[in-house]
């Protein structure tokens, strides 16, 4: 496949143990097994027990995580889930308040999201010209803006009925937080889709090479509208969690998750120019940040620093393959004299 | 080749930012980290309260006799703490008042014998305060102090912290009574409305236009000295002269607060007053008042050290008066009453006293939300008389 896709999406790939390692996600499962051993020194408190009940407010965005994934592949991006994640989180609570029973509390929080979805989809889709970034800013800046209107004066809405929302916010066999089986089940069915079904290998195809991916017969705007679609329905997901964790909502809720979750996809190999990366790279890189922060919290490391060394990293991410062109470009200007 | 070259890279700029990231929290870590030994646990803790040893003492130094006064004075009354860590939770990182109030607690918990963990969130925001809270659950910190972001949306966590026999007490801006053991209330409610609707008053000379310019839209303490500025203007009709026409947000952002401050005054031409219940929003609005040579004039809550050039009877300076309490006393307070909560003297239920050390005894009283408050006492009034003594204390 030409272009700019670094990656190849032939599936005649010979697979050996020495070649996974070397990619870049056998570089973050390295990182990955060095960030725990690094964890264990610097926090007494870095333990499994704590792990995983630290864990739930983080993987919240890790919901966004993969649907952004999609986006990112196509070439796209969305910057207005932080701002879906505060209206769905409102929403539910409202919905929660006027006395409605629980399934109808999680599917009108659903439905929330997947209709700021369908409008990003539309209007990525019915100007395509248009750049994402600066549609998506305008929807971003609108759905904070209905969230603080319900929201009025006061700013934040409690949920009332918190033994409603509990069973989402539980532990089976009081150590796995619920949330951890949902975000499983739901990467898995995202990590397939995308690695291993056509419609996958369309989002690859649409971001290394829109124009020949439609003249190779791609519905184009078919595959950007169903991943903004996706994105809304996991950042109501996020929502969802996040306000059964805090028992409500408020105008700061959800607040830079966008920039948080383009930062795991980008840290995980899935360029912002599209066509490369997979989901898998962008999930462990999510739990390399998300292990790293918290273990850097426990040793109560200032949360400037903390955001200092998460910066630092994504640069580094970005950059090597940068580095590593010039590397290449010298080595042939060198060749050629 | 080319991943080989790449993995290589990555793996070794990662090891090194690790490294050099962390050792920007304090001399120790930096030597801790690469040993990669047991000693690195230990080390970590400890390099945290280097910084803070070293700003202690540009405040104990005038008073350092009666520190040591007083340390001795709690520790024969048996509130020796050694071996104990307390926790406090401020609002956000980079806030002044938060930084007198990280001292004054410091220097209460240290002076008996106590460890502190400060935990400073990077950004105003809930979600951010739960995680600092979640790594103090997995240090095992025997209590925290929380200025919450949010009443009601720690519950979840502070209960967790409560049924781990954490003591959770919270001071400055209060959590709801499910998620607390008791709270340290700078000032009741209706004394700082009261306090404030009265300068605005006073300012406007009896009647006209005045606007709010507050903090974020949920700050709860702010909201609520708000609210009771109104509804004091709705009881007595010697302030129905005055007319509030906007309750402006700044988010206790610089920047934007000038901004709001600025957009009042193009918003309002007859406006008399503007009255700033936020330290940020009053250093802010002062600025933009003094440097347009406005008549109107400010009032609110403010720091001391911020507002000293702004503070004047005449013309030329934009504040004649605000108030505060001291930020130190009452993070001094919340800590001598996690002192009292972790040595079982309170158990946060309302008519227990303890001793607050040389602040004297204090008395749990109903907060009016179903749980307990400690009243620190009446805000207090920074004049012009007053500010050249104050500026330099915070």
């Amino acid at each position: 496949m030409a272009g700019k896709s670094g990656r190849s999406i032939n599936a005649e790939q010979k697979i050996t143990a020495k070649k996974l390692l070397f990619t870049w996600e056998g570089a973050l499962i390295v990182l990955f097994i060095l960030v725990n051993i690094f964890n264990m020194n610097i926090s007494q408190s870095y333990t499994f027990a704590n792990v995983l009940r630290e864990m739930p407010k983080y993987l919240a965005e890790m919901f966004m995580v993969l649907p952004m994934a999609y986006i990112l592949v196509l070439g796209d991006i969305d910057i207005s889930v932080g701002s879906i994640v505060c209206l769905t989180g409102t929403l539910t609570c409202y919905i929660s308040n006027a006395g409605a029973p629980f399934p109808i509390v999680i599917l009108g929080c659903l439905a929330a999201g997947l209709i700021c979805g369908v409008i990003n989809g539309s209007i990525a889709t019915s100007f395509p010209e248009l750049p994402s970034m600066i549609t998506t800013l305008g929807t971003q800046i609108i759905f904070r803006g209905i969230a603080e209107i319900s929201l009025g004066g006061g700013g934040s809405v409690a949920y009332n009925n918190t033994k409603q929302i509990m069973p989402l916010s539980t532990k089976l066999g009081k150590t796995v937080p619920v949330i951890i089986l949902v975000v499983l089940v739901i990467a898995i069915i995202f990590t397939v889709v995308l690695q291993l079904t056509t419609f996958g290998r369309s989002l690859y195809a649409i971001g290394s090479n829109k124009t020949s991916a439609f003249y190779a017969g791609v519905d184009v705007q078919k595959c950007r509208f169903i991943a903004y679609v996706l994105m809304g329905l996991m950042a109501s997901m996020c929502g969802l969690f996040l306000t059964a964790y805090t028992y409500g909502a408020n105008t700061t809720t959800g607040q830079g998750f966008e920039m948080e979750v383009i930062a795991m996809c980008v840290f995980g190999g899935i360029a912002s120019t599209g066509g490369k990366g997979t989901l898998i790279g962008g999930i462990i890189a999510g739990l390399i940040i998300t292990l790293l922060r918290i273990a850097l919290g426990q040793a109560n490391v200032n949360s400037q620093m903390i955001l200092v060394i998460v910066g630092a990293l994504l640069i580094i991410a970005v950059l090597i393959p940068g580095i590593k062109g010039k590397i290449d470009e010298m080595k042939k200007l060198r060749a050629a004299a | 080749m080319k991943r080989k070259v790449v993995s290589i890279l990555l793996t070794a700029a990662m090891a090194a930012t690790l490294l050099a990231g962390c050792g920007g929290s304090g001399a120790a870590t930096e030597e801790a980290a690469p040993a990669a030994a047991p000693a690195a646990e230990e080390a970590a803790p400890a390099a945290e309260e280097a910084p803070k040893a070293e700003e202690a003492p540009a405040e104990e130094a005038a008073p350092a006799e009666e520190a040591g006064a007083e340390a001795a004075e709690a520790a024969t009354g048996g509130s020796d703490v050694s071996g104990k860590t307390f926790a406090i939770v401020v609002k956000s990182a980079g806030n002044p008042y938060f930084k007198k109030a990280i001292e004054g607690f410091t220097e209460v918990i240290e002076g008996n014998g106590g460890t502190v963990v400060v935990k400073e969130p990077s950004a105003a925001t809930v979600d951010a305060q739960i995680t600092e809270i979640q790594s103090l659950i997995s240090q095992g910190v025997d209590s925290i102090s929380v200025a919450a972001n949010d009443e009601n949306a720690l519950q979840a966590t502070l209960q967790e912290a409560m049924d781990a026999g954490i003591k959770v007490n919270c001071f400055d801006s209060k959590v709801n009574a499910d998620s607390r053991m008791t709270f340290c209330n700078q000032a009741g409610i209706t004394e700082v409305g009261q306090a404030l609707i009265d300068a605005v008053l006073d300012l406007s000379g009896g009647e006209g236009q005045y606007a709010i310019l507050s903090a974020t839209s949920q700050a709860t303490n702010q909201n609520s000295w708000i609210e009771a500025m109104k509804s004091i203007q709705e009881s007595d009709s010697k302030y129905a002269g005055l007319e509030l026409v906007e309750v402006a947000y700044g988010d206790d952002e610089p920047q934007k607060s000038t901004d709001q401050a600025q957009a009042l005054l193009s918003k309002y031409p007859d406006l008399k007053v503007i009255c700033a219940p936020t330290t940020v929003g009053i250093a802010a609005a002062a600025k933009v008042l003094q440097d347009q040579k406005s008549s109107v004039k400010l009032t609110g809550l403010g720091l001391p050290s911020e507002m000293a050039e702004y503070i004047g009877a005449d013309d030329a300076h934009s504040c004649p008066y605000m108030f505060l309490w001291n930020p130190s006393d009452l993070a001094k307070l919340a800590a001598y009453s996690s002192i009292a909560l972790v040595n079982g003297e309170i158990t946060g239920a309302v008519g227990d006293k303890f001793t607050a050390g040389d602040m004297g005894e204090y008395t749990l009283t109903d907060g009016g939300d179903g749980g307990s408050e400690i009243i620190l006492g009446p805000p207090f009034q920074f004049n012009p008389d007053n500010i050249a003594d104050w500026k330099d204390v915070y």
